[in-house]
């Protein structure tokens, strides 16, 4: 379970000041895997590094049962000078699993042949989603923060996270961020969708993305 | 991400030895073409060599911590990589790499001398290890001012660029005459230095070195940078 109480997290960027997220208070169950829906700068990502606990609220708190993975993007948590496997290695070692059963599973998943011992500065978009999907795929997570990774990558890839991820769901939750609805029907039971620092909660994934679709329609 | 240090070059680590062993070879052929004998001692290379070698202890830890927040920005989005945790990986790899080159150069040179030196331990350890911290709180400071104000970082590689010069790796601040002397040694690098050669001359009466000031200034620094380091925290990990 994940609890939000009067969270409240400003924007700050050159001297101006906004709420991101204004005094919300959220229960998000677990065995349901979630939707974030919202328009561009609503601070989905925000609230993924909030409840991954990268970053902290300004006021209120978070309170977290079960662990957690990192915020899983695009833009990487990988160290550029260091080779896939090194990179891999580094999450082993900080999450505890085992090293070699880890880069084993990773090795096979992300598919980059040689490019796994090259450093992750010269890989392509696709090549980093596909060792950072595969990455938190190796660990056992009870939540999975994922944040628009699944729109990357070619058919196949999409094909074969698809069949993992839907396996990890049986025991495991999902936090998604994603502007495809498409995909978040897939993957997600209920909604959330930020609009002008509030969230609100939906039962049923349909209501939410109705909701945003409403919001976007307005302005 | 910390080990790399040398990753992106040919040769790799290896240039973290031919380095100052290249400075101290330079240094030792200019100056034996302008004197007749080094300032302390009978060998050029030993008086630059032990110079060069305990002004690295801070120059290059300070350099290369300078950078360690921003160089592994990536990898503070796992929540259990706090922003220290760069800092403290980079100390504890760059003091080992010092430690090592200064070893191997310090210790070739004093292989092929005549009359090896008699080495005293505690005063090279305490004049590596002050040297340290100060790179370490220098760097604390520079991490958070660096992204606060971007034109501070100019001015620091500015004031810091002269700082080989009056730290007295190539003369002894013994030598200079009354009011001089008193200015260059405001400077806590330049008795880092007197100290890490004491190690190396029993004979070197280090005249005018404070340790208990390069102590004050050390701590007082690492004391401002964690202050600041922590309270920047936000700003470390947001940008």
């Amino acid at each position: 379970m994940i609890r939000l109480e009067q969270a409240t997290k400003f924007a700050r960027t050159k001297g101006i000041k906004k709420p991101i997220i204004n005094g919300a208070s959220l229960v998000l169950q677990r065995g349901k895997s979630i939707g974030l829906l919202g328009r561009n700068g609503a601070g989905k990502s925000t609230l993924l590094r909030l409840i991954a606990g990268t970053i902290r609220l300004d006021s209120g708190r978070i309170i977290r049962e079960g662990k957690i993975s990192w915020p899983l993007g695009f833009q990487g948590s990988f160290q550029g000078t260091m080779t896939g496997e090194q990179n891999v290695r580094f999450v082993a070692r900080i999450y505890g699993v085992d090293t070699r059963e880890l880069i084993a599973y990773v090795e096979d998943f992300a598919d980059l042949g040689p490019f796994f011992k090259a450093p992750v500065g010269t890989y392509s978009s696709g090549m980093k989603a596909r060792l950072a999907f595969g990455l938190s795929m190796g660990v056992n997570f009870d939540y999975y923060l994922v944040d628009e990774i699944t729109a990357v990558g070619d058919a196949n890839f999409k094909k074969k996270c698809q069949v993992v991820f839907e396996s990890r769901l049986q025991d495991s939750d999902v936090i998604m961020v994603s502007h495809s609805t498409a995909t978040i029907r897939d993957y997600c039971d209920c909604g959330v969708v930020m609009e002008n620092g509030k969230l609100t909660y939906y039962d049923d994934v349909e209501d939410a993305i109705r909701a945003h679709d409403g919001n976007m329609k307005e302005r | 991400m910390k080990w790399k240090r040398f990753g992106s070059k040919p040769g790799g680590y290896v240039w973290a030895l031919l380095d100052p062993a290249a400075h101290v070879f330079m240094l030792t052929i200019i100056f034996q073409a302008i004197a007749r004998a080094p300032a302390l001692g009978v060998s050029f290379p030993l008086f630059f060599a032990t110079g060069y070698i305990g002004f690295q202890f801070y120059q290059a830890m300070a350099t290369y911590l300078n950078g360690a927040v921003k160089a592994n920005r990536s990898l503070l989005s796992y929540p259990s990589v706090a922003p220290i945790d760069t800092i403290v990986a980079r100390y504890f790899l760059q003091l080992g790499t010092t430690a090592t080159v200064g070893a191997v150069v310090l210790g070739a040179i004093i292989v092929w001398m005549r009359m090896p030196p008699e080495l005293t331990w505690p005063a090279i350890i305490e004049a590596a290890f002050l040297a340290s911290v100060l790179g370490l709180g220098m760097a604390l400071v520079n991490n958070v001012m660096f992204v606060k104000y971007p034109l501070y970082e100019q001015i620091f590689s500015i004031v810091n660029r002269p700082l080989f010069m009056i730290s007295g790796v190539f003369f002894l601040p013994d030598a200079i005459p009354h009011p001089y002397r008193e200015i260059v040694l405001f400077n806590p690098l330049v008795h880092v230095v007197m100290q890490f050669r004491v190690g190396f001359y029993s004979e070197y009466r280090a005249a005018g070195l404070d340790m208990p000031y390069v102590y004050t200034f050390a701590f007082l620094t690492l004391f401002v940078g964690m202050m600041l380091f922590t309270s920047s925290s936000a700003l470390l990990r947001n940008e």
